[in-house]
């Protein structure tokens, strides 16, 4: 039977270690939520800010008076708790859910194209489910239930998006740059097309880089309840198939020689991937490159086993979004400027360096 | 665990067709359980579709294939894979991971949806790997070792997937021969110690005979040969399938048959891919007298042949290390009938012959005759011999025998220039 001590031994030492990375990740993020209420359009005093946050989260038990000390505006202290609360806490929560969503979905589309540089913004998913959005609200389709259709239509494109992408895959010239050729001409395509509806829309008010750019303002509790309850889900779901992504890196013919229905998990995935980028793009517009950068953090720090890549992504690409927001509140103070401006500033160029890498990897033969 | 049939593969008039090319073409095979089975044959015979077609990836058009009793394309894909182990020829792993964690994806099929590989699993693991000899680099990355190792670590993947067959595609193609050898011994110990069933595409005939139970020989799809290594290998079916020629030796040690090859079957036969190189010049040396000429032969695009040459003569190293066909003979003995006849099969198949300054005595002379006796029909180059050096052993015979060559249109030369300018297609046919 032998001793397998030697090797069981190492193989604790790197679970323990891969469970470390996400309990920091989790922390880490955990912390950025609870202080980023701090940073926000309005000064508030950051005394007022934590007090408001306990006295809320506890239902009322802590601070029975939250704004003891500041000065309160006219609307009272009621009108504090509502702008940290309601407004603050919801665009953050808000930031981490679309930020998980995009970064679990770009680690689930590098692994399925086995193509470090796939993202959900890159291969077109995310104008798809733009589009699908601006759909509803340029025709005012089912005005009322929009918190409902905005998910839905923008899952209809995206799942469009993915479904061509995916026959590109399939081809016979479905090569790695091939694929991502596809992903840009579509995404330039659709968003010139949402360009084109929102300019002509007919009522007219509508902004551009309010959906090109991505933007966390403008909503409320119920619009993250749909997003949080829909990301959770196919972000679960997405979860558990880091198993099959690890053996799908080893090409579709050794996968299934190994047991994973090469193609099913292929289609799954793309799926899943698309309603996470749908609920995510719903309500915030296009986020860039959330997707293609956070993977490849995790695999730097925890190595490539899609069962930490996956879930350790969704954390990092909430951490991304979330800091993305802060920093434009700190940069740019009184303002919050569309989000996406912050991601594409810190995603192209690491998109670039990876390119880069790429083709040196390449050209030195990859023997 | 997957059925009592004794057969662990079985083809029925297996036909697979890609588009207009029909790789395999009416095959049937059965391997029974616990052999170890070599696939041989060209570029291009179907080795490989035949594999795939095992594994479920290449549809027959017609016929079935069976594992263990069950059609394959009837087994799901998880139960396939708890039948049948794949080592692929080429794979290329993207992402680094630990060795040990590369091994264990050769668990999935045995593990439940979510479920954690636990210590069993591990403890196949460790077993697979210390059979492979990898257990020191479970913790390195799979992209960090050799590729003898790597080759190894998805030879423990297989194991720990505990397929009772193993399919093998060119495992060793990629490896040095003393990887291969290892590589091999491994898989021939892995089938007689556990039972496993090994079906493994080889393109090393020798290598194929020395480890495999039965060679089967498939040609442009169809299977040509199958039996034991001993009752397949053979002259004729290399020049057959292969279009080469070669001599069948028997290993001394090991009692297995292997082949030496020579050279292609002669240009102008209907050869696939077949050898446009200039020659055949035969060299008639011995001593070391030969080696500069064919060296220089060999580097111009010539083929060669030499001979008839003594074993042990340094030339005789040159010719063979050249790949070049001789007809060899003991040491010191005359050459007998057998290679003397052969040395003119070679003299009929040249078109030139290049007399070195070689020592001859009564045991070598028959190849001044044999050479003399193509006087006039192909050009005989007679390289001059440097004066002061007694090279007759003969009483006169040689010294008779070179002068006939000269009077009889030998062009005499004095190195290895001016062979090469004789010998070129631009200087025009020698007097004859």
């Amino acid at each position: 039977m032998g001793d397998p001590s030697a090797t069981g031994n190492h193989r604790t030492r790197s679970i323990r270690r891969r469970s470390w990375v996400l309990i920091v990740l989790l922390t880490l993020l955990g912390l950025g939520v609870f202080f980023s209420p701090l940073l926000g359009t309005v000064q508030i005093p950051a005394v007022t800010v934590l007090r408001i946050l306990l006295f809320r989260a506890s239902g009322g038990a802590l601070f029975p008076d939250p704004c003891a000390g500041a000065a309160v505006p006219a609307s009272g202290c009621a009108g504090l708790i509502e702008i940290v609360w309601d407004a603050r806490l919801s665009e953050i929560m808000l930031a981490v859910v679309v930020g998980a969503a995009l970064g679990i979905s770009g680690g689930t589309l590098q692994g399925v194209f086995r193509n470090p540089l796939a993202d959900p913004f890159l291969l077109g998913l995310s104008s798809g489910g733009t589009l699908g959005t601006a759909v509803v609200v340029v025709f005012r389709v089912g005005v009322g239930e929009q918190n409902l259709l905005l998910p839905l239509f923008a899952f209809v494109g995206a799942i469009a998006t993915g479904a061509v992408i995916l026959a590109a895959a399939r081809s016979r010239f479905g090569s790695v740059e091939t694929l991502l050729l596809t992903g840009v001409a579509l995404s330039s395509f659709l968003s010139a097309v949402l360009s084109l509806l929102l300019l002509y829309s007919p009522s007219g008010s509508l902004q551009v880089d309010f959906w090109l750019l991505g933007n966390l303002g403008s909503l409320d509790w119920s619009q993250d309840g749909i997003a949080f309850g829909v990301v959770l889900i196919a972000g679960a779901l997405l979860a558990t198939y880091g198993r099959e992504l690890n053996l799908l890196q080893l090409g579709s013919d050794v996968a299934q020689s190994l047991g994973v229905d090469a193609r099913r998990v292929r289609v799954r995935l793309i799926l899943l991937a698309s309603i996470a980028t749908a609920a995510a793009v719903a309500f915030t517009g296009i986020i860039g490159f959330v997707g293609l950068v956070s993977p490849h953090v995790v695999r730097r720090v925890a190595g490539n086993d899609y069962r930490v890549v996956l879930p350790g992504a969704a954390l990092v690409g909430a951490g991304f979004l979330l800091a993305a927001r802060d920093l434009s509140l700190a940069v740019f103070p009184g303002t919050l400027l569309p989000i996406g401006i912050f991601t594409s500033f810190a995603g192209a160029p690491f998109f670039a360096y990876l390119l880069f890498r790429r083709r040196q990897v390449s050209t030195m033969g990859g023997a | 665990m997957t059925g009592g049939a004794d057969t662990a593969l079985r083809l029925a008039s297996v036909t697979v067709r890609y588009g207009e090319r029909t790789a395999l073409q009416d095959v049937d095979l059965e391997v029974p359980r616990g052999q170890f089975l070599a696939l041989a044959g060209p570029n291009g015979s179907g080795k490989t579709t035949l594999l795939r077609a095992a594994l479920g990836f290449a549809v027959p058009g017609v016929g079935h294939l069976e594992l263990f009793g069950d059609d394959v394309q009837t087994l799901s894909v998880v139960e396939r894979a708890r039948r049948v182990a794949w080592v692929p020829q080429d794979e290329s792993p993207r992402d680094d991971v630990p060795v040990l964690d590369y091994v264990l994806y050769g668990r999935y099929a045995h593990l439940g949806w979510l479920e954690g590989e636990g210590r069993e699993d591990r403890d196949a693991a460790t077993r697979a790997l210390r059979a492979v000899d990898l257990l020191d680099r479970a913790d390195d990355g799979i992209l960090s070792i050799s590729g003898g190792e790597r080759q190894r670590a998805i030879l423990a993947r297989a194991l720990v997937q505990e397929a009772p067959l193993v399919l093998l595609d060119e495992p060793t193609s990629h490896l040095d021969i003393a990887y291969q050898i290892d590589f091999l011994t491994r898989v021939q110990d892995l089938s007689r110690e556990r039972g496993v069933t090994v079906v493994a595409a080889l393109h090393d005939l020798n290598l194929a005979a020395r480890y495999a139970d039965r060679i089967v020989v498939l040609s442009r799809g169809r299977r040509v040969a199958d039996g034991a290594p001993t009752a397949v290998l053979s002259e004729e079916l290399l020049a057959r399938v292969w279009g080469v020629v070669a001599d069948l030796r028997r290993d001394p040690r090991t009692g297995a048959p292997y082949l030496l090859p020579h050279h292609l079957v002669a240009a102008g036969a209907a050869v696939p891919g077949a050898f446009l190189g200039r020659g055949p010049v035969h060299v008639v040396a011995g001593g070391g007298s030969g080696a500069p000429y064919l060296r220089a032969l060999t580097e111009a695009g010539y083929r060669v042949t030499a001979g008839a040459l003594h074993l042990l003569d340094s030339d005789l190293e040159a010719a063979e290390g050249l790949g070049a066909l001789t007809a060899v003979e003991v040491p010191f003995a005359p050459l007998g009938e057998e290679v003397r006849s052969k040395l003119r099969t070679l003299l009929d198949a040249a078109t030139a012959v290049v007399v070195a300054p070689f020592p001859v005595g009564p045991s070598n002379l028959p190849n001044l005759e044999e050479a003399a006796r193509c006087l006039g029909r192909i050009p005989i180059l007679l390289v001059r011999r440097p004066a002061g050096v007694e090279w007759d052993f003969t009483g006169g015979q040689a010294h008779a025998l070179e002068e006939r060559l000269r009077l009889g249109g030998a062009r005499e030369i004095s190195d290895v220039g001016e062979m090469l300018a004789a010998l070129a297609p631009s200087s025009g046919s020698p007097p004859s």
